[in-house]
């Protein structure tokens, strides 16, 4: 077949894929016998649920493929290992979908071993993990730790800097454990002196808002909490029903709602725990964010509490919400017109700065770093039952390695890089542009991270009280069930001691 | 050539009754017994994460539940539950049922699509009815409000006191066929002549209805509801997808919280002992029923 020829087939392909007119199936078996593989694979087109990320003319002309130079690595560091099988149990996030759904088969190829990963509700992830780790059993060669299992797990996993010492051989070239950001490792990654396996994932809040309705209004992005309260005021008294000026995730119960909560109240000043580890919750700055919360919620649609993120996400997806101070990975989603009534619409700019002075990480207690930018991250690590630790180190490399997390970000629809160099890859970069999959908020997530984040405390106790003690209670206060925020967060106070009394 | 009375086939015969129970016997050991067993056994322990094993916590889990105030409020939440939502299936399945038990044409076919909502998994049901109760996108939710029924500001499965009504919507939506698939089944094999000689006698629909179907019908009803009602008290799916337990705790039923302290919070000596006393409910209860109900087996 002629060049000219190929490329033509090339692009008719890749827009027969992009219009949905074959499925993804079809389109890699073609995308084969024309000799392509991996090079349209990698060409931005596809991400885990399968829908198309990137212009047709654009696919057809641009090539992303996975490193040779590190697939080589892989091979040869891998002989040893050759048909070994590593289990992972992660949650659906956009890394381990990129991996599993696009990626893992040439990490398969090149190395001959074969990788199982579980993607599971976070909650049956730790609930895996913790049977693992009872019955010593090496079930799982990897761990997917979420920011606030850290301290549990800490001592179950190998600390990356102890393998690449233990065995320099199997350390890959320029893997760089300081291209992680150190906000990261710090806040999602380490506890104590141990790094908890490295940086995974970053799912941050920042704030994004719809620059039609704002321009409409007269108005400018927010940069403080109380200007950002008076205008999602102003459109929802001016706009709603049909279109309200905030959103949240604030299902009773739920985690996200916690989440919610610990934004407004670091950014008020405040801290989930004292010095002493005492809950503070309810203190004068804990009170004034309750405050500030409950009228920025009347200017929410009356659903939200009942949404967690997913409802918030799709709330401002389907033009239902003006602004949306919360997860960044779902801006990619917003930028995506087959599933989102405000692609183009939505600009991302960093959270409404604090009321007032944050507290410090001395003034807090179990490691909790005060910050609007609330982040929910996620390390990846060798467990110490695996019976294969150092082919799971091989894949572990693999997978957060620079090149690797250039290709989840690209491929999977623009998810937050947790290394420095991949925010500033071309080709990262290049897809900084209006469109499914866009990188165009990652400045934004970046800096978020570097000057606004925030992190949970690391204690035994915290999967408790994050998912139930103080949601519950949480969800009781916005159902009117108490006579005040004060009364609510007392409750909170008195419950959360009676939990870590044990 | 060894005949049956001088080879291993000679314990096999009819009046050895035995080898034959030997399988489902071993069955029920692995897979009820034991279980039931370390369940208890569970109950005295307690997973300590330090130390990465169960330890031994005597009667504290027993103690603490005792006085768990969440564990007594879904015990509440699952009674209302359980009362309210048997209730309607029954009355509701034995209407259909009774409206559904004719041979002309076409009821055939109704009968058949009766065992559609059967065959959708609850998490699925829970799922369509969270959508349908959206106060923003709901179908259910939008109905409501046109009707005046519901206000605007309301949402449905957010509101402490419509939630549970919220969630029994979508058991009653699934389940109810269920019931009149069994009593259908009553119906239909039920003896002529008393009615028959009902009718001759003058007596009214009603009167047939309360003097015959029913005392006629006990037994089936009776197993319905025994069947349903241990359903009923360990139902997780729904709540678990629509409402997580909450607003608040307004819809946490007992499954949900042995869940989550089990699964969540890897509590799993409290988890089993939520879980027994769970168990020993429904025995006092099925055997309430059972008595009251005067349902001979």
């Amino acid at each position: 077949m002629k060049d000219s020829d190929k490329k033509r087939y090339r692009a008719d392909l890749v827009g027969r894929y992009v219009n949905r007119q074959i499925d993804r199936r079809t389109f890699l078996k073609q995308a084969g016998l024309l000799g392509l593989g991996a090079g349209v694979l990698g060409s931005g087109l596809v991400r885990p649920d399968g829908l198309p990320l990137i212009s047709q003319a654009r696919a057809a002309e641009e090539v992303l493929q996975p490193s040779a130079d590190i697939l080589a690595w892989v091979k040869e560091v891998s002989a040893p290992f050759k048909g070994t099988t590593l289990k992972l149990a992660t949650e659906s996030t956009p890394p381990s979908n990129a991996i599993n759904a696009l990626l893992k088969p040439y990490f398969e190829e090149a190395s001959g071993m074969k990788v199982e990963i579980e993607v599971l509700p976070l909650e049956q992830v730790l609930q895996k993990m913790t049977l693992d780790i009872a019955s010593s059993l090496g079930t799982y060669d990897l761990y997917y730790i979420d920011q606030s299992w850290a301290a549990s797990f800490s001592n179950d996993v190998f600390d990356p800097r102890e393998q690449t010492e233990a065995k320099p051989e199997l350390a890959m070239p320029d893997y760089n454990l300081d291209d992680f950001l150190p906000a990261l490792v710090d806040g999602v990654a380490s506890y104590g002196d141990r790094w908890v396996g490295v940086p995974y994932d970053i799912p941050i809040f920042i704030m994004m808002y719809r620059k039609d309705i704002y321009e409409q209004m007269g108005f400018k992005a927010p940069t403080t909490m109380e200007e950002y309260y008076t205008q999602a005021k102003a459109i929802t008294e001016q706009m709603g029903p049909k279109l309200y000026g905030a959103t949240g995730q604030m299902k009773s119960g739920h985690y996200s709602l916690e989440c919610d909560w610990t934004a407004w109240l670091w950014g008020h000043g405040g801290s989930i725990f004292n010095k002493d580890g005492r809950f503070t919750g309810h203190d004068d700055a804990g009170l004034a964010a309750m405050d500030y919360w409950t009228r920025l919620w009347k200017t929410m649609p009356p659903g939200v509490i009942g949404w967690t993120w997913d409802g918030e996400g799709q709330s401002v997806a389907q033009g239902v919400a003006a602004t949306m101070m919360s997860w960044g990975e779902f801006f990619p989603s917003f930028d995506d017109p087959a599933a989102s009534k405000v692609s183009g619409l939505m600009e991302p700019v960093r959270c409404p700065a604090p009321v007032t002075k944050l507290r410090t990480v001395e003034e807090t207690g179990f490691g909790e770093i005060p910050g609007v930018g609330h982040q929910g991250g996620s390390s990846l690590a060798v467990s110490k039952n695996s019976k294969n630790p150092d082919a799971a180190w091989i894949f572990m490399q693999w997978a957060t390695c620079a090149d690797t997390q250039v290709l989840i970000t690209t491929l999977g629809g623009g998810t937050g890089p947790t290394r420095r160099s991949v925010y500033d890859d071309p080709r990262v970069l290049a897809n900084a542009r209006v469109g499914p999959g866009t990188t165009r908020h990652l400045s934004v997530v970046r800096e978020t991270i570097d000057k606004d984040m925030g992190s949970e405390p690391d204690l035994p106790q915290w999967a408790e009280l994050s998912n139930d003690t103080i949601p519950v209670r949480l969800g009781k206060y916005f159902a009117g069930e108490y006579g005040s925020a004060k009364e609510a967060m007392d409750d909170i106070a008195r419950a959360v001691d009676v939990v870590m009394a044990g | 050539m060894m005949t049956p009375t001088q080879g291993p086939g000679r314990w096999l015969t009819w009046d050895r009754p035995l080898p034959w129970l030997l399988p489902l016997t071993v069955v029920l050991l692995l897979f009820t017994v034991y279980p039931l067993f370390y369940n208890i056994w569970l109950s005295f322990h307690e997973y300590a994460p330090l130390k990465r094993q169960l330890v031994w916590v005597g009667g504290k889990n027993w103690s603490t539940l005792l006085e768990d105030t969440r564990f007594w409020q879904s015990i509440g939440v699952t009674m209302v539950y359980f009362f309210v939502v048997l209730a309607l299936e029954v009355v509701l399945g034995m209407l259909i049922a009774l409206l559904l038990d004719s041979d002309e044409p076409g009821f055939g076919f109704l009968r058949g699509t009766l065992t559609l909502t059967l065959v959708v998994p609850p998490a699925v049901v829970g799922m369509m009815f969270l959508l349908m109760e959206d106060p923003e996108f709901g179908v259910l939710s939008y109905a409501l409000k046109s009707l005046g029924i519901l206000d605007s500001s309301t949402p449905i499965l957010s509101t402490p006191s419509l939630a549970l009504t919220g969630v029994m919507l979508a058991d009653v939506w699934q389940w109810t066929p269920f019931m009149v698939l069994i009593f259908l089944a009553g119906l239909r094999s039920l003896p002529a002549e008393p009615f028959e000689a009902a009718m001759l006698d003058g007596a009214s629909a009603f009167q047939m209805f309360r003097r015959l179907t029913l005392p006629l019908m006990a037994k089936v009803i009776a197993v319905a509801i025994l069947i349903r009602g241990i359903d009923l008290f360990r139902m997780f799916d729904y709540v678990y997808v629509m409402t997580s337990g909450g607003p608040g705790t307004a819809t946490y039923t007992v499954s949900l919280y042995a869940w989550q302290q089990t699964f969540s919070f890897i509590k799993w000596g409290y988890g089993a002992t939520i879980s027994l006393v769970t168990l020993i409910i429904i025995l006092i209860m099925a055997n309430l029923f059972i008595r009251l109900a005067k349902v001979r087996w």
